[in-house]
Parts: structure tokens; sequence; C-alpha cells
């Protein structure tokens, strides 16, 4: 057996990268997790593309539905979107609903099975840990939704939206996304105490499938439905990028930032709390 | 300085209680009970810097509680903790650069990739310069001789193979202290005995102490110098290892099989006959090596007959820990306190509930 050869003391305050700032330290302790999630989850392509089908099957299933609700009503445009938008919107909805990581459920496993052992004594915030995690698995399934789903529904109604909107539309699918991870890590973070969360997290799923628009676009809502579902967290989360992604607009996109950075900040500050308050309280099965 | 300083631990838990079947549940629903556990009850000790100290229990005893412990991933009911200077629970993350932990058969190497990408990522998380990981992660492949194996998957690995990626993950960032809750369960002899000649060789050559936790008398009897035996949340015995040997530690028990039949009245001399099989083949006895040595027994067990094969075990630890109240108790007349003395030299404590009669 060769002896290990000695190396530079074990960082405490940065160690061999104390050089760098705090801050860079941190994002690249994130960035990391970020890509070994990434790699792990593009280690099975076959798996990745199997679970793009699913959109195409929902997607057909909406392109029927709503091309028999327009031939219906008898007109171009209804509630101010013509077919194509509405197609383009449910595909832009689909995918983030369908690459959405599941926060809660990691956490509450590894609250049952003790690996969050592992996660908790590791010099990173809990937190971000699951939200890089997230983002790397996420990452890979939307680019697989977004191009089946997308690739149907462009051969059915026509091309994509404007792209000049896209770059506005990737920033609110960023705040989207985060948003989310927030509640749904707070969900999560119940596990600390409850263990098990999947009802919870089945409820939030339903609330947000209606009050995101994801089955129907909240401009087919009742005015009065439709203004109250439009300050909720859930249409910041589905409607507003999904609907920027048909309409893209400067002043729709600050409003829908706006708000997204307020939900986040306090979606976020409830779950920083949670973690403080449960992780008090957590016990470990298995000792 | 001690390394790990505790005083007065305790941890109480709250266990759900629900009667059987279905009723059980719907009662439980309605009005939910719960049962105090009391996982650790007013342990302490201290470590010195680069010791190997054992940390030994039966299941439930409360030694891997009293580990999460330390390492700051569960808060205490009460009591003092200092490890390398910090309160772990109050300073996890700075805590975690100085430690290592390796928690039984819980993986923390990504299932899915190459072990070799999990070690890139914890120079990420430990803020190590690139240069120094790839000269760590060359110097732990030789060490724990995972070369061959780092481009692997981990979901390919054996048990025993990624046993030894997972030390060597732990030890990436070159920790002061190394925390091995259960290291060798589930391991074959061959792996065990790997993982502990390279934890032996690592504390030898990087000074790292370690902590370690098990319910295998063998890992603690090859690896450490002292050893704290805990039960029901309480330490029972703190002493070197080679007083446990000396006291605790002496009785064998040998199953033999030989290829032909042992005559009826059997006996061995120096041993006591426990059971012989069916047929005269198989023997089952017991000795006490500080009155019949190994391999003397071993010598007259195969001048007896043709030997097919022969296994050698040491007591459980709950017979360890029952010979331990037993001595105990004799000189136990003023209370506790004198028990312990007559156990140990230090810090053998308390009785546990339903202890020798």
């Amino acid at each position: 057996m060769t002896p290990a050869a000695p190396v530079p003391p074990a960082p405490g305050t940065g160690g061999a990268l104390a050089w760098r700032s705090p801050a860079a330290r941190s994002a690249a302790k994130y960035r990391a997790i970020f890509a070994t999630q990434l790699a792990q989850t593009a280690a099975y392509p076959a798996d990745v593309a199997a679970r793009s089908l699913s959109i195409v099957v929902f997607m057909w299933v909406f392109i029927h539905l709503w091309r028999a609700t327009y031939e219906a009503a008898g007109q171009s445009q209804v509630a101010g979107l013509t077919l194509a938008q509405t197609l383009w919107y449910l595909v832009l909805a689909e995918t983030i609903v369908l690459s959405k990581p599941r926060p809660a459920a990691a956490i509450a496993e590894a609250v049952k099975d003790g690996s969050i052992a592992y996660q908790l004594n590791k010099p990173y915030s809990f937190l971000l840990y699951h939200f890089s995690v997230g983002l790397g698995d996420s990452l890979v399934r939307m680019v697989g939704n977004l191009v089946a789903g997308g690739a149907l529904v462009w051969w059915v109604a026509g091309p994509p939206p404007d792209p000049r909107g896209w770059p506005l539309v990737l920033v609110a699918m960023t705040l989207a996304w985060a948003i989310d991870f927030g509640m749904v890590a707070l969900i999560g973070l119940l596990g600390f105490v409850t263990e098990e969360v999947a009802a919870f997290e089945w409820i939030y799923s339903k609330v947000l499938f209606l009050f995101g628009g994801l089955l129907i676009p909240l401009d087919f809502f009742p005015d009065g439905l439709r203004t109250v579902a439009e300050r909720l967290p859930f249409a910041y989360t589905l409607y507003g990028p999904a609907r920027l992604f048909v309409t893209p607009d400067v002043d729709r996109f600050a409003h829908l930032v706006t708000g997204q950075l307020l939900w986040l900040a306090l979606v976020g500050g409830l779950a920083a709390a949670a973690y403080r308050a449960g992780v008090r309280r957590l016990t470990i099965n298995g000792g | 300085m001690a390394a790990i300083r505790v005083r007065d631990l305790r941890k109480t838990f709250a266990a759900k209680r629900k009667a059987a079947g279905l009723r059980g549940s719907l009662a439980a629903l309605w009005r939910p009970e719960h049962d105090t556990v009391q996982a650790v009850d007013g342990i302490g000790f201290e470590m010195e810097p680069g010791e190997l100290l054992g940390f030994i229990g039966p299941n439930g005893a409360g030694k891997s509680t009293t580990i999460k412990i330390l390492t700051g991933i569960l808060y205490p009911t009460a009591g003092d903790v200092d490890v390398l200077g910090f309160v772990p629970w109050q300073a996890r993350r700075d805590l975690a650069f100085h430690i290592g932990t390796v928690f039984g058969q819980r993986p923390q190497l990504w299932y899915h990739l190459p072990a070799v990408d999990t070690f890139q990522l914890f120079g990420k998380i430990y803020e190590l310069d690139d240069a120094v990981v790839r000269r760590r992660i060359d110097a732990l492949a030789d060490a724990f001789d995972i070369r061959h194996l780092l481009l692997t998957p981990v979901r390919k690995l054996s048990l025993g193979q990624r046993m030894r990626c997972e030390v060597a993950a732990s030890l990436l960032h070159q920790p002061r202290l190394l925390l091995l809750d259960e290291p060798s369960i589930g391991l074959d002899v061959v792996a065990k005995q790997r993982i502990r000649d390279t934890i032996r060789h690592l504390n030898a050559a990087e000074g790292v102490g370690v902590l370690l936790t098990s319910h295998d008398a063998g890992d603690i009897e090859s690896l450490c110098k002292r050893v704290i035996i805990v039960n029901h949340g309480r330490i029972v015995y703190d002493d070197k290892v080679s007083t446990l040997k000396r006291q605790f530690l002496t009785s064998k028990r040998v199953e033999v099989r030989y290829a032909e039949s042992m005559p009826a009245g059997f006996t061995v001399e120096g041993t006591e006959i426990l059971k012989v099989g069916k047929g005269g083949y198989g023997v089952k006895l017991a000795f006490d090596t500080r009155r019949t040595p190994v391999e003397a027994v071993v010598a007259r067990l195969a001048a007896a007959g043709t030997l097919v094969d022969m296994t050698i075990e040491d007591p459980t630890l709950e017979e360890v820990i029952r010979a331990i109240y037993e001595t105990a108790r004799p000189h136990a007349g003023a209370g506790d306190g004198e028990a312990s003395a007559a156990v140990a030299t230090a810090g053998a404590v308390g009785e546990p509930p339903g202890a020798a009669p």
C-alpha cells in the first residue's frame, strides 16, 4: 500500500481557494453540483427520450380538444388567443410542469432512509444543494420536452412565436422554476417532521394545474376568477412565462418579472425559515 | 487540546406509538400517542487528536445518534459538545471542512456516475484547488487500491469496492477527524480487513483521528487502542481494548466439522463441548483463552480427526456487555460509582434497565 501523499492543509475558510471571494467559492460549488446532476441525468439518454414522449401524448390530446373548441366557437380567436397561440402556450406550460424537479419527494425520502445525514454534513446550504440538483435534473428534461412537444405543435399549428422574445421567456422560466422549487421545497421540509409528504405534494400539483393555467390558459377564466388567479404564485409559475412566450412584450415581461421576484423573495424566505425550524426537530431513522 | 469533548450529552426522541392493525391505525389518527425514547442518556468522554477510538454497542444503543450530534446533523436535548473547537450544531458547515464521515451503507457517491466524478465534486464542495484534488485523488487511489475502479459507474461496483471508494471520498479534503458509523457493515471478511488496514495506515500516515462505531468487535480489536461501549444510551465501558480483550473477550466459540464421525463422549482438553451434531461429524465447543490458548485448542481438534471445516467466533457484543455488568455487580455494593471503578479504569457508569439479576 502506498502512503497517501501529504497535501496542503484542508480548507476551513476557503483553504486552497482562499484567494477567491466567498461568493465565488459558493458559486463554484453549486455550479459543480448542478453540472454533476446534469451528467447523472444525461447518463441515460434513452430514459430522457422516453420520458419526453409523454408530452407528445398530452399535446396530441390538447390539439384535438382545442381544435374542437375553436371549431365550435367558429372564431379564429377566443379570449384573445388563436388556436396556434393556445397550443404553443400549452407546450410551454406542459414543458415547465413535466420538467419540474421533485425536491419534496427527494427530501422526504432522504429523511426516511437516513441519507439526509450526508446532505447535512457537507459545507453547503441544504436548500441550495437541492436547488442545484433540481436545476441540473430539470434542464435535461426541459430540453427533451420542449423539442418533442414543440416538434408536434410546429407540425400541426405552424412555427413558434417570435424568437426575439425567447431570451425574455428564458428569464421568466428560470424565475418560475425557482418559485416552484421554493413552494415544493417548503412541502419537502414538512418531511423533517411528518416524514411523508406525498399528499401535500399531490394537492399542490393539482392547485398549480388549475390556478397556474396548465389545462386552460387564465384568459379563458371568468373575470373574477382570473383576477384572483393572476395574483397567485401559481400564475407566475406557469401562465406568466407561457403567455409571454406567445405574445412577447417588454411591458408584460417587466410586470411578470416584478411579480416573480416578489413571490420568490417571499417563498424563498419562508423556505429558509422552515429549514431553520425543521432541522432542529429532525430525527433520522436508523439512529 | 482534545479533538472531541463531550459532557453529559442527552438526546430524547418522541416515537409514534400505534396499536396493531387497522383499528390501531384509526385510533392513532384520532388520538396520536408518542413514546419518549432516551437515545443518549448522559454520555461524556474525550478523544485526543489522532486517536483511534472505538465506539461500540448493540443496535439502538445510541452510538449513531451520538455520531450525528458530533457532526452537527442532530441537535442534542442537553449537554456540551466540542469537536475541534466547534459546537457542532451551531457551526455545522465550518466543522464540515475538518471532518470526514461515512454512514454505513448509505451512499454519498453519485450512484450513476463514476466515483471520480464525486471526488471532483467534493473537491469543489470543500473548496480545494483543482491541482490539489488531482494529487489527492492520486494518493487515495493508491492507498485504497481503487485506481482501477475510479472510472466505473458506482452502481457497477461491489459493496466492498464501493465502501473503499466511500471512505476514500470522505478523506479527500484531508480531514483532521474521521467519523465512521458502521463502515464494515455487510462486508465480507476480506473487504473488512482491507478497509481496516487502510484506515490504520492513514491514521499513521496523516494523523487523522478516527472515531469508529461498529457492532462488530473485530473492527475495534484490529483498529483501536481504546474503546467505549455504550448500551441504552449510556457508557458502560471506557478503557483500553487490550484490557477489554483480557477481561471480557476471553471466551471463544468453535464450530468444527470432521470427515469422520466422532465417538460418543468426545472431549477436547481445556474446552467445554456444547453440542455434537447428528452422526457425530459436527461439534460445537467453547473455551476460555485465559486458561487454554487458541493454538492449543486448534492443535487438539486437528489431532482428533480429519478437519473439513472450522470457524472461531468471538462473543457477541451483547455477551460482552452482559459480562461487564456481571463483573461489576459483586463490587457494586455502594452504588454505580464503585461498580464502574471495578469494571474499568475510566468511565464505566450506570446500569441498564434489565441488567444482570
